[in-house]
């Protein structure tokens, strides 16, 4: 990403800031399917003073493209949160092969769902309670 | 008047009364499924179990048990507990436990009463009975494996309906209620079977699946389709009038509904009104309400009073006093109800009238009905005529033959007879202590006149049965001319408003304007110039009178769709149009000022429309009737005619056989 893009665009990855802080006091993790890496803080003195109020390990994540948490998978959701100890692979049993691929939440976004009805959907529904046919001259 | 004791409490109770009576006359409620109030005595449920002293140490059924002097009745022992559980232990045994799928849930007798007297669990663990489904007919679904056997329906077709339609076949176990030949059953009131079934084996077959009780919204209501204002329930679920019910009324339907009243509702969804069309080069095209008004601005402009309106059979009085103030300020007075051309006398509105009421016709004991197939034209007299005959009135018909319930002799169709009635007849009429005439549809053109001094003479009560429920409010609010509805095209207005009105002939009416006022697309929608969508009885306020002169208020159950509005605003905003003042400008004082005028309208009951007038002695009645009226019993007004259910009873109970014989 350019500079200029990582000043102005502060809905894509991590700001300035962020990644200053990340670069100095953060240890990288992993990184997910989509591209989002995790990180820890490095040194043990960060747990009193940056943030940490649970005085647990802190832990945080930069999005690879935009900044929208349902892009977190629940693997790592649940190391995000401090659900488990270690990081996902080693911790979780590996994936069902039946288990589906994990989809951020798409409100908002052309792959929204639209019910039956809606105007994307062509505006034609089912019958309903309420509905009348009108008369026509013809 | 025996003496009775029921759980301590000391009563007197009517001659003739049952135990279950006295007990309810007590306050204590008595679980049952096979009695009915209006029904004979069955005693099959054994529902009504209770203790009785003097009498053997057992339970008694107390809906067949005669209340006499001195019994001690107990409802609340041990005994009589145990026994109803055991009673809906057996009940339940061949009941299918499927409540959650079945459409009496909610309002199901076996539903409440076992959760009232019946034990907890079941202690059955064979296989159940299972019934085959029997075919009633297009609006009653059967589900015979709920049939508890209350004989109910049987009891009804037969005591009350008058026709053998439904009935019994086996014994204990394996009895089942069929209508035999797996046929339909055909009478006008076969839907009232539904409202009697206890349980859910009869069920509304155009209702099924649409909704639970608890989620409707109930609105009391008078029924339209005839004229006898049978009081219903609409229920209704958002926009959507659900169904429509029966409510208690002794004085009118007792309990009873037309199964057109009950079934025509459907319609109201179906060829409505919701835009205003007007018609531009021979064809209709949606326009404005505005340009609507204006147009009819137009066409009277210079000569207002040259505005003429026919009401429909639908509509209620205030849209008739609202389009009756609107013509007055306009200048006109030419109103008219009677849409078929009818011209008989209105002067004195006892001689139009149902005058021995429903209830009191019941009494007769000797009636002469003119022209009428009261089958058709009013189910729920036919059921009160019923009634009569059980008494032992003696029943005799002008009029081509149709199939009464009861004995009744037709004594041809040619009205001269009316001159000079066979002496048996007569002499029945001048021995009778309380005779009735009833004119219909058919006889009130030619033997008006005659039946009013046959009545004079034989000092019979005189009854007009109509067939519209706006005949008497419209008449009452005056609407008829002298000559009926040819002295209203002989006027020759530049705008006619048609409230509602589709069996008009408007071929009559070319060079006038034609306004249509009203909510669904038949006859009069086609003919119309302009259309301005209103709204059916469900979708507005309104009052009617009925055909004995009561009058009645109806409810708004929802909301008129699209454009559409209730009749007396499009009156109203037609009044600022038109420049002319019509004194209201709410629904309330447009009711006020309808019963300044006409006080009868704001008093619920019977409107009192003084003496009989003087009859005629040397009026003569000729003519022949032909047909009646009513060709279709299922199709009589355009709600009716819109109604899928109401094509398909006709299509199958009237018209199956002419289909036979097309195909064969």
């Amino acid at each position: 990403m350019s500079i200029l893009g990582k000043i102005f665009t502060w809905w894509n990855g991590a700001t300035i800031g962020t990644s200053l802080f990340t670069s100095r006091r953060g240890e990288k993790v992993g990184t997910d399917a989509q591209g989002n890496t995790y990180y820890r803080s490095k040194n043990k003195r960060d747990l009193n003073t940056a943030g940490s109020y649970s005085g647990g390990e802190r832990r945080w994540v930069i999005y690879e493209g935009a900044n929208d948490a349902s892009r977190v998978p629940p693997e790592w959701h649940g190391w995000l949160h401090g659900a488990f100890d270690d990081v996902p692979e080693s911790n979780l049993p590996p994936a069902r092969i039946w288990e589906a691929d994990y989809t951020p939440n798409a409100t908002g976004t052309p792959n929204a769902y639209r019910p039956q009805g809606a105007l994307e959907m062509g505006g034609k529904r089912a019958r309903t309670t309420g509905d009348y046919e009108a008369w026509t001259p013809e | 008047m025996p003496k009775v004791t029921v759980d301590g409490l000391e009563i007197e109770v009517p001659d003739g009364a049952t135990v279950l009576q006295a007990c309810e006359l007590a306050g204590k409620e008595i679980p049952r499924f096979c009695y009915h109030e209006r029904l004979s005595i069955a005693g099959n449920c054994r529902m009504c179990l209770v203790e009785v002293k003097p009498g053997p140490p057992k339970p008694q059924a107390s809906c067949a048990l005669p209340a006499t002097d001195g019994q001690e009745i107990r409802t609340d022992t041990e005994m009589v507990k145990t026994a109803r559980e055991g009673v809906m232990e057996f009940l339940l045994i061949n009941h299918p436990l499927d409540c959650p799928i079945c459409d009496q849930g909610g309002e199901c007798d076996l539903q409440d009463q076992s959760m009232y007297y019946g034990r907890g669990a079941t202690r059955y663990r064979m296989n159940k009975r299972a019934v085959t489904e029997k075919y009633m007919g297009p609006l009653i679904k059967t589900i015979m494996t709920r049939c508890i056997h209350c004989t109910r329906c049987v009891r009804f077709s037969e005591e009350i309906a008058g026709v053998d339609e439904i009935g019994a076949v086996g014994r204990g176990e394996d009895m089942q209620i069929t209508t035999y030949l797996e046929q339909a059953a055909e009478h006008e009131l076969s839907a009232n079977v539904i409202d009697l079934c206890p349980v859910g084996a009869l069920t509304s077959r155009p209702y099924a699946f649409e909704a639970r009780p608890w989620e409707l919204k109930k609105t009391l209501s008078i029924d339209v389709s005839d004229a006898v204002g049978a009081n219903i329930t609409l229920y209704s679920k958002g926009r959507e009038v659900m169904r429509a019910l029966p409510r208690i009324n002794d004085a009118v339907n007792e309990e009873w509904l037309s199964d057109k009243g009950r079934y025509q509702v459907d319609g109201l969804m179906r060829r409505r009104l919701d835009k205003v069309y007007m018609r531009r080069d021979g064809k209709l095209q949606a326009a404005g309400w505005d340009e609507a008004f204006t147009a009819i601005a137009e066409a009277v402009a210079g000569d207002k009073g040259s505005i003429a309106a026919i009401a429909g059979d639908l509509v209620d009085c205030e849209t008739m006093f609202a389009a009756k103030a609107l013509l007055r300020a306009c200048g006109s007075n030419l109103l008219e109800g009677r849409q078929t051309g009818m011209a008989y006398d209105v002067s004195n509105l006892a001689a139009v009238n149902f005058n021995s009421s429903f209830a009191g016709i019941e009494e007769a004991d000797a009636i002469l009905i003119v022209g009428s197939h009261v089958r058709w034209e009013a189910p729920l007299v036919n059921v009160r005529l019923r009634k009569a005959a059980k008494r032992g009135a003696k029943i005799f018909i002008v009029g081509p033959a149709w199939d009464t319930t009861y004995p009744a002799e037709f004594i041809g169709t040619d009205l001269a007879i009316l001159n000079e009635l066979p002496s048996h007849i007569a002499e029945t009429f001048e021995k009778a202590e309380r005779p009735a005439v009833i004119v219909g549809g058919a006889g009130l053109k030619n033997a008006h006149g005659k039946a009013l001094a046959l009545a004079a003479g034989w000092g019979a009560a005189f009854n007009v049965l109509h067939m519209s429920a706006s005949r008497m409010g419209g008449l009452m609010l005056g609407y008829a001319q002298k000559g009926g509805i040819a002295d209203i095209a002989e006027a020759k207005p530049k705008v006619l408003l048609s409230l509602g009105a589709d069996e008009t002939d408007y071929a009559s009416f070319a060079d006038s304007l034609k306004v249509y006022v009203g909510h669904h697309g038949d006859a009069g929608a086609h003919a119309a110039d302009i259309i301005l969508p209103a709204a059916s009885y469900a979708e507005k306020d309104g009052t009617y009178v009925n055909t004995e002169g009561r009058v009645q208020f109806a409810e708004k159950a929802v909301f008129a769709p699209g454009d559409a509005r209730e009749d007396w605003t499009i009156l109203r905003a037609l009044a600022d149009a038109l420049g002319v003042e019509v004194g209201f400008d709410s629904f309330g004082e447009l009711q006020s000022a309808m019963i300044a005028e006409v006080p009868a309208l704001g008093e619920e009951g019977l409107a009192d429309y003084g003496a009989l007038p003087e009859a005629d002695k040397n009026t003569r009645a000729e003519g022949e009737i032909s047909a009646y009226p009513v060709r279709d019993f299922y199709l009589t007004n355009p709600i009716a005619r819109a109604s899928e259910v109401m094509q398909r009873c006709s299509s199958e109970l009237l018209h199956a056989g002419e289909l036979q014989e097309a195909a064969e």
